[in-house]
Parts: structure tokens; sequence; C-alpha cells
């Protein structure tokens, strides 16, 4: 009799009725197993783990709820429609009927996901937490060649590319325009940004600007999922535009779009927009598009650097209520910083970070604000030792001084960031330093530099002009920074103290072990008859644990002695190097 | 058909016979495949084919061209006339050149197999008689190619690999290779643009086939069709059809996160995908120096299985413009998107818990004092390992045995060592009389046990002991059951004691265990009240009553081997220690199997033992440490004993690979004796 018999007539119950393996619901579909992989990605369903395996262990189980889900979405009904559609349109082409194939082509059955990301993400919080992988996926694939391999059966279309292109720029231009960046790390992998939308922390990887490897893996499978992604985004870029009281989709200004700046395109695109809105009563009777066209063409050829206009952009933010201490430290981080980027620095990203932080910034080339000559630019970011002509009244940092100083929340000393040199680590914002047990030397650096310019507000000398009517907002952070590291610090010193106390409570506990030393005829030191005793007493109590529990404090103390052994390792290596330059 | 016919009158008529016969051949030739031209024997038909290979062979070449050519000419013609005339031969042809395969029997009956198998062989095939056909000779290559030079017909000829000959290609047969080279019909007659022929053309089509009426509704308009005209006129009036707009286009994209509709979630529960690890300071593209691992560890990286190595190796660059594109990221996007469709999600709980928590909440051990904790005394002198020490029930002396064969006592206050017996074996065990009147001590050595004087009471103590200590010669006993056991009770006038085995001590006569002892008992005990009695062997432990002489009980450690057991003082309560570190509490009460166990010890236990009178019980083992313990039990039965770990004693070093032999604890005080392998006794007090 095999394991799981059920008498024939029997309902099924239970983990038998509940799950049903891959196979199991692939047959139950009647579809393919493309196309059932491709209503999961898109409906989100997943599998999941049964209390008991009724099929065996090496099986992938799907709730049969799961299963319904899907048996009932029209997009199937679809899906198969266009299965039948297509082999028209081939049986036409095989016949030669090409009228009749190019009828059919013309007509071909579509469909939309709106209502899948509705269906997903019942409320706009939700899709924004889950937009990480989304994220990431547009950008690498607005990154990617478009590649049209069709022996390979792999097939990246151009126009997919370069609607993740537009789509990852409209998202940056939301981000930067709203000041919502918080922090950035220049990987090996490309750059992360984590920014802060709605109260949700979500955090992108870019890659960097260079030609992309592609592999040997499944593009189907990815371009399901960037179908899906490409219309969550537009959405929730729909709803942030509208948030901001921008239209969506925008219009870019050709001329820049052709330059390739669509960025900067999409911020004049944001001050037209909001421009037209306070001035439309006088563009009466004209289509609102070619009007915002217009005002774009017409701010590209005003000096852009022009205070009125910048006084206006930070005007459009700053009126907002909503804004918090965090955004309001962002926006001013650069409030007066002028940048020009050389020909060789990561141009789009620094696009990005720089007005996100309230910087104002042209670049070499054609269709850039303002060019190299002018005499406000305080910083130049370049990454190449060999300069034409050096203005004296300007700073030369290498890109990294940006990130850098978006991290720290200050600016940092530019003398470490010359050109030709090795700037200092960077260092990733994501890392609890305290909680990770080794602090790098340059984050401690940076934070003595924060602490000194939170006591005495004075311009930091990579700054000339740093204005003293500072935001109150500066102050007001400092401020409260200032209290909770006080805070952070009071708390330390009483862990310490108490640590201590403990300690010398244990000893008095202890008996008087001076003698004992002396009995057993001088012992080891008394440093490690404490680290014994210590030792002792914990493994005291293991002995009564009943096995589980101790297996489990095991694995606990296993884990945090592996982290202890690779913060140790890092602590040998710096010391190595310590030695290594104080012999040199 | 009928441009041949025509054709064929024009030309004239030649020499009848001959043509007959050549016409014969080149039409069998033509119709003749590749193969069946290869395959032709001219042995068979030696008659029709020996005219036509003499004449070639005989004139030159370009006469016989000449001839060749003409001669199919005419053979066409004669062909043509023959469809005209004699239609008996034409057919007779065509039989023929169906038939072919039959008539020229191969001359090879080897049939249809390979002939690599006979490529050893020294024949190709068996002839109709069943004689072997030998293979030629092989030209050598010079030789053929030499004669290929000469021959100036060479490219005619073809090896038949089956009957192992070379034939020469006719010029018919060559041309009509030639023309299925070119894909025409392989007969040069054969017209493939001949004339329709329409054989059902016949004089009376005038006719129709049917001489029904037309129908009527072939003359008048339909109904339907009207129907649906007047359907999209109408339509068209009233607009719902234009012709010149385009529909319009709503906006692709909406705010689709309005709060008009309900945002409830349909279906199961979600679950979020965990989001992606963030990056460390590793994966910056110039790291701090110490997160980039030495050369030295990166070759060490090869020395690790491949799933252990690192994934990533941090490594530095010296600035931002030389960091390449990362060659992993679409594979490490795939992976995750694999796993975001493909990996089953749970919710699990992860357990954010402080270690310390887990620890059982023991009472305070500064609660439970007293208990020993501190070395207070070393007793040395001992030469060797001590194997076994034991406490006067007093309390003033401990005796110690040792494996340098000698017993000694000591005092236990001051450490001073009172006397020494030298016995020449290795000490096993020594034990006081549990009487403190009588202080006597019994030390087992190899095969003999010695029952010793020590001098120690007072004179009337000392004696009583010589009384007891004496004894007459051995008389040879009766008992026959008992013979076998017959040990010698013999005054040992050197150490002033006596030597004997199993016995009773009152009547100075052995008595032999009444049971059966499965395995070979490892260590025994007597019930501190009750005559009951302990056998320890490795596997479980076994209870005999003494008085009824049958087994009570057996007790299942479920350790791998049991070394030493100690009985509680109320008589209830057992530990057992064992040689994979674990001491096992039994309640003798409550079940057969161990109320707790407890791993203490990381080697192997060697003793176990119960204080007296205090809560107290040890345990020491081959790792050089004791364990003293709390352990108190109540005279409540449903109150479970209480088990507290107090203290580790440390001290002992390892001597002859073993660590603590023995532990006693002291009868009055709650003080500790540990016998150590480096020849060593300690006390441990308070």
């Amino acid at each position: 009799m095999p394991k799981h018999y059920r008498p024939a007539g029997k309902k099924k119950e239970g983990n038998a009725a509940k799950y049903v393996t891959r196979t199991q619901a692939v047959k139950y579909l009647q579809i393919s197993l493309p196309v059932f992989r491709k209503l999961c990605i898109l409906k989100g369903v997943f599998p999941r783990v049964p209390k008991k395996k009724v099929k065996g262990n090496h099986h992938s189980y799907y709730h049969m709820k799961d299963i319904m889900f899907l048996k009932h979405e029209p997009l199937l009904e679809k899906l198969r429609d266009i299965r039948t559609y297509d082999k028209k349109i081939k049986k036409a082409v095989s016949k030669k009927n090409r009228d009749l194939a190019e009828r059919l082509l013309t007509r071909k059955p579509s469909y939309t996901l709106d209502m899948l990301v509705r269906e997903r993400y019942p409320k706009f919080i939700d899709a924004l937490r889950d937009l990480d992988d989304c994220l990431s996926m547009v950008h690498l694939f607005a990154a990617l060649p478009a590649v049209d391999r069709a022996v390979d059966g792999e097939k990246i279309p151009v126009e997919r590319v370069h609607n993740c292109r537009r789509l990852s720029h409209e998202w940056l231009a939301y981000i930067s325009r709203t000041h919502k960046l918080r922090k950035t790390f220049i990987s090996v992998k490309g750059i992360y940004y984590q920014a802060e939308v709605e109260g949700q922390i979500v955090t992108w990887l870019t890659p960097h600007a260079l030609q992309q490897v592609l592999p040997e893996v499944d593009y189907r499978v990815l371009l399901t999922f960037l179908e899906f992604y490409e219309t969550l985004l537009a959405f929730v870029n729909y709803k942030l535009y509208r948030s901001i009281n921008v239209n969506y989709p925008p219009i870019l200004d050709p001329r820049l779009e052709a330059l390739a700046a669509d960025l900067y395109a999409l911020s004049r695109y944001f001050d037209a927009n909001g421009k037209s809105k306070q001035i439309e009563n006088q563009q009466e009777g004209t289509n609102l598009d070619e009007s915002e066209v217009r005002l774009a063409q017409l701010h590209q050829h005003l000096p852009s650097n022009e205070p009125g206009a910048l006084m206006h952009l930070l005007d459009d933010g700053s009126n907002k209520d909503d804004q918090d201490l965090e955004t309001r430290e962002c926006k001013s981080l650069f409030k007066n910083v002028k940048f020009f980027l050389s020909r060789e620095v990561p141009r789009e990203s620094l696009l990005f970070v720089i007005p996100a932080f309230g910087g104002t910034v042209s670049w070499e080339g054609e269709g850039a604000p303002f060019d190299e000559s002018d005499d406000s630019i305080t910083h130049q970011v370049v990454d190449r030792p060999i300069q034409g002509r050096k203005f004296l009244s300007r700073e030369y940092v290498q890109p990294q001084w940006v990130y850098d100083c978006v991290n720290a929340r200050i600016l940092l000393p530019t003398d470490k960031y010359m050109v030709g040199c090795i700037p200092p680590p960077h260092l990733s914002p994501f890392v609890d330093n305290e909680a990770e047990g080794h602090v790098p030397d340059y984050a401690e650096a940076i934070e003595r530099m924060k602490a000194a310019g939170r006591k005495e507000v004075l311009p930091l000398p990579g700054t000339g002009i740093e204005d003293l009517d500072d935001p109150q907002g500066l102050l007001v952070s400092d401020r409260q920074e200032a209290i909770e590291a006080a805070k952070r610090k009071q708390q330390i010193s009483m862990l310490e103290k108490q640590y201590l106390d403990e300690l010398k409570l244990e000893l008095k506990g202890a008996p008087p072990f001076s003698q004992d030393i002396d009995a057993v005829g001088g012992g080891d030191d008394a440093i490690s008859d404490v680290q014994q005793i210590a030792d002792d007493v914990s493994n005291m109590s293991k002995v009564v644990m009943p096995r589980k529990k101790r297996k489990l404090l095991e694995a606990m103390e296993m884990s945090k002695e592996r982290k202890r052994s690779s913060v140790n390792r890092l602590k040998e290596r710096k010391k190595n190097i310590d030695q290594a330059k104080n012999l040199a | 058909m009928k441009p041949l016919k025509e054709n064929g009158s024009d030309k004239p008529k030649k020499n009848e016979k001959d043509r007959k016969k050549l016409q014969k051949l080149v039409a069998k030739n033509m119709e003749e495949t590749l193969k069946r031209i290869e395959e032709a024997e001219p042995g068979t038909e030696s008659s029709e084919d020996s005219p036509f290979v003499s004449g070639e062979g005989d004139s030159d070449d370009g006469d016989n061209d000449g001839d060749l050519v003409s001669e199919g000419e005419d053979d066409d013609n004669y062909h043509a006339e023959d469809s005209h005339g004699e239609s008996d031969d034409s057919r007779e042809v065509v039989e023929e050149s169906d038939s072919s395969e039959d008539e020229v029997a191969p001359r090879n009956t080897v049939g249809d197999v390979p002939l690599e198998w006979y490529k050893d062989e020294g024949h190709i095939g068996y002839d109709l008689a069943g004689k072997k056909i030998k293979k030629k000779e092989r030209q050598s290559k010079l030789d053929s190619f030499l004669a290929n030079v000469d021959d100036s017909r060479s490219w005619r000829k073809i090896y038949d690999q089956y009957n192992d000959e070379e034939v020469e290609l006719t010029k018919d047969e060559t041309k009509l290779i030639g023309r299925l080279l070119k894909g025409k019909a392989p007969h040069p007659d054969f017209d493939p643009y001949a004339p329709y022929v329409d054989w059902f053309a016949w004089d009376g089509a005038k006719h129709p086939l049917s001489n029904a009426p037309e129908p009527k509704r072939r003359f008048i308009p339909s109904k339907w069709e009207s129907k649906t005209v007047l359907r999209l006129v109408r339509a068209i009036r009233k607009g719902l059809i234009k012709f010149d707009e385009k529909p319009k286009e709503k906006p692709r994209f909406f705010d689709l996160w309005d709060d008009s509709t309900s945002a409830e979630r349909q279906g199961l529960a979600y679950i979020p995908a965990p989001k992606a690890k963030l990056p460390g300071h590793d994966e910056s593209y110039n790291p701090s120096a110490e997160y980039i691992p030495t050369q030295e560890e990166i070759n060490a990286y090869q020395l690790l299985f491949e799933e252990d190595r690192p994934k990533f190796i941090p490594k530095q660059f010296a600035n931002m413009r030389s960091v390449p594109a990362y060659d992993k990221s679409v594979q490490e996007l795939f992976d995750r998107h694999l796993d975001l469709y493909l990996c089953p999600r749970v919710h699990k709980k992860r357990i954010n818990i402080d270690p310390e928590s887990l620890k059982p909440k023991l009472p305070s051990r500064r609660d439970l004092k007293p208990y020993p904790s501190t070395c207070y005394l070393e007793y040395k002198g001992h030469k060797g390992p001590v194997i076994t020490i034991s406490v006067e029930s007093t309390g003033q002396w401990l005796a110690s045995g040792s494996k340098d064969g000698t017993v000694r006592i000591w005092e236990i206050e001051t450490g001073r060592c009172v006397q020494i017996w030298d016995l020449g074996e290795p000490v096993e065990q020594v034990s006081w009389n549990p009487k403190p009147e009588v202080p006597m001590l019994a030390v087992a050595v190899g095969h003999d046990v010695f029952i010793l004087n020590t001098k120690c009471g007072s004179d009337e103590q000392q004696k009583t002991i010589e009384e007891i200590l004496h004894v007459e010669p051995q008389k040879v006993e009766d008992d026959s059951d008992s013979t076998a056991n017959v040990v010698t009770w013999g005054q040992d006038e050197k150490h002033g004691g006596i030597r004997l085995k199993h016995f009773k001590l009152s009547k100075k006569q052995t008595q032999r265990i009444p049971f059966k002892t499965k395995g070979i008992p490892v260590a025994t005990s007597f019930h501190p009240t009750r005559s009951i009695f302990f056998t320890a062997t490795k596997k479980d432990v076994r209870v005999y009553d003494l008085i009824k002489q049958k087994r009570i009980k057996k007790l299942d450690a479920g350790v791998r081997e049991i070394s030493s057991i100690a009985i509680h003082p109320g008589g209830d309560n057992a530990i057992v220690g064992s040689r994979d570190g674990k001491l096992c509490w039994f309640d003798m009460d409550l079940s057969s199997k161990p109320y707790k166990v407890l791993r203490a010890h990381k080697k192997d236990l060697t003793a176990v033992a119960y204080h007296r009178t205090y809560p107290l019980f040890a345990s020491c083992s081959d790792d050089n440490t004791a364990y003293v313990f709390h352990g108190m039990v109540y005279s409540d039965l449903n109150e479970n004993p209480l088990i507290v770990p107090l203290q580790i004693l440390r001290g002992h070093s390892t001597g002859d690979g073993r660590g603590v032999m023995d532990c006693k604890f002291h009868p009055r005080q709650p003080w500790l004796f540990t016998a150590g392998s480096d020849s060593l006794i300690k006390l441990y007090c308070h």
C-alpha cells in the first residue's frame, strides 16, 4: 500500500488537497510550462512550503488557492487568444498570404498589466516597499545593449531598453527634484542609491555606465519580470509626479534628449511645468504641451544659474510643509556649491546626485547650462591628472568627494581628494560600524569632522563662499544630532560602568582566589584566572541545559564567534598595514 | 511521341541486323542505373555485348566516337520506327529494362552485405557454384597512376568493388550520367513538354451536365444582405460608425491607487521577498586597506572548497574611471529573480533573543554554600599516579593507593603522611572500614585483597583489630558450590594484615554472588541502608536484592560505556558516570531511565561521589577537572531532585594520559579530595 493511500472516492483532505506540485498545477491549468512561469511571475505567485510534503521532498508545491487565483485570471485567457492568433499569422505567412498576415498583424491582441499591479499592490505604499528589485532591474536594462539574436532565442528589443532608460530617468529626476536621496555608495558592482520615499527606504543599484557583459541566462524570465516592472514603475512615477503637480508622462526637450542629457532635460521639464502652472492664465489658448516644450527651450536660452531661477526652484520645494528635517538637510548640503563636471566623470550619476543635494551642476559638452569658464564655479569634478587650464578660484576634486560628502552630510575638506592622488577609502553608508565591531579610520575621521562642524559653524576650508545665513534646518538638525550623540555617549558609558560593576561583583562572589593560587603553588596570572572563572560560570549553566537549547546556544555562539573572528581579521590586517607603514 | 515519329520517318535505314543488336544493348544501357552498369556482366551476355565492345576496342577513338554518335542518332530513329512498326520489339526492350535485374545475375552471390567484412579476406565472395571469387592483385599506386596517364579513357573507368573488377563505361552510359547530372530525364527520347491530350474532350461537349432549370434565387437579391446593409447604413447615420476619425486614445497611465476602490489584497497572505543584502565596506571600489585580503590569503582561498571560497574578493581601484563594468551583474540579477519566483517563501520566526536567556534560571550559588571551591591542601609523596583514595569515617585519616604500589595514610588536617605500605603491585582500590571504632583498611592489589591494620586507633581498638585480623590457617571447606571461589585467608606478616578475596567478613568466609551478571561489571556499590547491591556493567546498572537473591531493577543509562556509580545516602537516587563524559542522575522511584543527563566533562568520567550529609555530589574526569554539583533530594516525593552545578575544580595536570582518577568527599565537612594522575592528592575546601 502506498504511503499516502486514500480509498477511491474519498475526498482529499489536508495537505494533499491544499497543495499541488508544479506539474499538477500546470496540468490543472491546461497550459504549457513557459506560460505557467510567465503567469506566476506576473501574478507574483510563488511556491509555498506545506507542512507535509505529500509528493516528496524534491517538488515545489503551490497552494491550491494560488492556482485557482491563476485559473481565474483574465490574462490566462488572453494569453491563449494570443497564442491562437499567432498561429493564424504563422499559417497566413506560410501560405504566402501576405495580405492576410499583414492585416492580422495590425490587429494583434495585446494586454496590459495595469490591474495586476493594482492587485498585487493594493496600496501605493506596498508598491514602494517592493520597488528595490524593480528599480535595479530597470536600471540595469537601461544600460544593456539591445540584442536580437534569434538563434539563441534571446532577444532584448531596443524599445524595451529605451523604455527602461526613460523610466529610470523619470524616477531619478523625481528623487533628485524632491531631494529624497539619502545615501550613495560606489561599489565595484555599480552605484548604490538609497532614497526615502513616503517613509519607505528604497535602495537600488545602477551599473557603471559601461558596456555590460551578457552571460548565457534565460532572458525570457528576465523580460517577463521586466514587463511587469515597467508597468509598475510607470504607475509609480505617475503617482509621484502627480504628487508634486507635474504632468506625466513628461515631454522632454528633443534637443537635450538627442544629446543624451535626459536627466537634465527632465529637471528643466520640472521647472517648466512648475512655472507653467503659475503663469497658466497668461498662456491661455495655447496647447499646454507645446507651451511646456517651448518654455523648456526658453529656459535653455536663459542662464539657468541665474539666482532668480534658483530661488524659484528652492521656493518650490520649501513651500511644502510635509518636508521633514532630513530632506531639508539634504537639500541644503550643496546649496551654494556650483559644480562643473569634466568629460571623464560619470556624468549621469553626478547629474542626479548633485541636484538632489541642492547643488547646481554643469558639464562639458553641448546643452550644458554654463560652461567651464564660468567664474562662479566652486568645484570642478575631474578624474584625470592632466588638466588643460586650471582655474585658481575653484577646487578640483575627484568624483568620490561628492559621494563622500553626501554620505557624511557635510562638505569634507577637499585636500585629500585632489586629482591624481588616491582618495581616502570610500566607505559604505549601509554599514552600522558599531554593530559590526570595526570602525575604519576614515569613518572615525569623518565623525570627528562632523562633531567639530557641529560645535562651531565655521565655513569649511573647501568652500570659501559658504554663506553664513544658512538655513535654520541645518542648525536645528545639528542640535538634534548633538543631543543624540550625547545620549549615545552617555548610554555607552553607562553600559561600561555596569559591565565593570558586574565584573567586580563576580570577582567578589568568587572565593578569594589569590590565596588558592598560593596554595596551588603559583598558578597563572590573575587575568587568566578571571577569564577562567567567567568561562566556568557560563559553562556551568550549559551543563544542565536540554540538548535542544544547548545546540541553539552553541549555534548562536558560533555565529558570534565567526563575526568576531572576521572583525579580528580586519584588525589584524590593519595592524600589519600600520606596522609596515611605520617601518617604511 | 509525334515529333519522334516525324523524326524517325526522315532518317534513312541502314544495315538492319547489326543495328538491331546494337539497339538492344544501348537501350538496355540507357535504362540501367549506375549501379546496374557497374554490375553488368560481360560473361553472361557475351553474345550481345561482344560486338560492341570488340568494335570499340578495335577502332581508334576518334572514329569510334563518330560512330557512336551516329549510332545514337540512328538508335533514336530506330526506336521511333520500332514504336511505329514493330510494337513487339519495343515492348521487349521495355521489359528488358524493367527486369534487367533478374536477367543479369550478378557474378558474385555474396548478397547485400557490407564489403568491409571481406576486407581482410583473400576472396571477395562466391560465384554461383559456391566457389570463392579471388580478389585481384592490387596495382601499386604508381602503376595505376601511370596506367591512368597512358590510358586516355581512364576517366571512364570505374572500379566495381562488388565484383572486384574495373568497368569501363560506354559512351552512352556516360551520356546517360551526364543527363542525370543535369537533372534531365535519363532517356533522351523522353519529352517532358509533350502537348496535352485532353482525354475528356468529346464531340457532344456542348450539352450541359445537368438539364435542371436555373433556380429563382439566382435572380432575386439577398434578403439578409440587404438587412445587413440597412443596419450599417443606420449605424452610419446615427454616427455609430465613423470613418475618418481615429479611435481616441486613452492616456496610458492613470492614478492606479486612487482611494475610490477598496485596497484589500485578494488571495493568500502575501509574503514579501527578503530584500537584497546591502553592500558592506568591502564592496567599495576603493575600500579601506584592511578590507583587501593579502596575496597569501587570496592564495589560501584556492585551497578551500569551491563553495566555501568567498564569492567576492575586494579590490582597490586608484580612481573611479578605472573601475570596469561588473561582469556578473546580469547573472546576479538573474539569480535574484529566479529566487523571487522559484523559491518557496515562508514566514520564519527569527529568534532574536539574548543567548543568556536560553540558559536556565539556576538558584544563586551563594545560597547553596558551603561547597568545595578552592584547593586548600596538597598531599605529596606518591611516585606514581594516585589511583584511589578513601577517607576514614571520622574524617581524620585519608588512605590512598597509587600505581607505584604503595598505600599511604595521611593525616587530613596537616597533610602528613602517617604510614606507608609498599605492596609491590599497582593498587586498584583502597577502602576504610566504615565503622570508625575499627580503623582497618582494605586494599585491592592485583588479584589479592589486603586487610591492613592501620594502627590509627586507641590501644583498645588496636586489640580488637588484631583479634579480627587474626586468621587460623586455611582449612578446606566442604561447600561444594563455593569451592570454585575458594580464597586463601592468610596472615600477612609483612604488612600486618590478611589477604583474601570475596568474603563474609564476620565468618571470614567467601560468598559467591548468587546472580548471573551479563557483561563484565565495571563498578559496584552497596545500598547505604538496605541489603541491596548495585552492579554496573558497561551498558546498564542492575540492582539486586541480596536477601531475596534476585534482581529487582535494571537502570538503563543510555550512554556508551559506564565507568562509575555512586548511590545517594538516601538510597533512592544514584549517579552513574560514563566514558563519554556524561553523568546520569537516576531517580529510582521515578523511572529506569535517567532523570537528568549532565554533559559536563569533555573526556571520560573516572569517578562519581555523593556527600554523606551535605546535598553535594561530584564527578571527576580525565580532562583534569572535577565538577561539584548541588543535588538536593526532597523528602516530598512529588518534588524532583534539584541539581545545580556549583563549581569546576581545576588544578590537576595530565600525567600518564589520564586526569583526575578519583574523588571522595570528606564525611563531615563539605570538602572534596581528588586524586590525580600527576601523583598528587588535593583537598578542596569551601
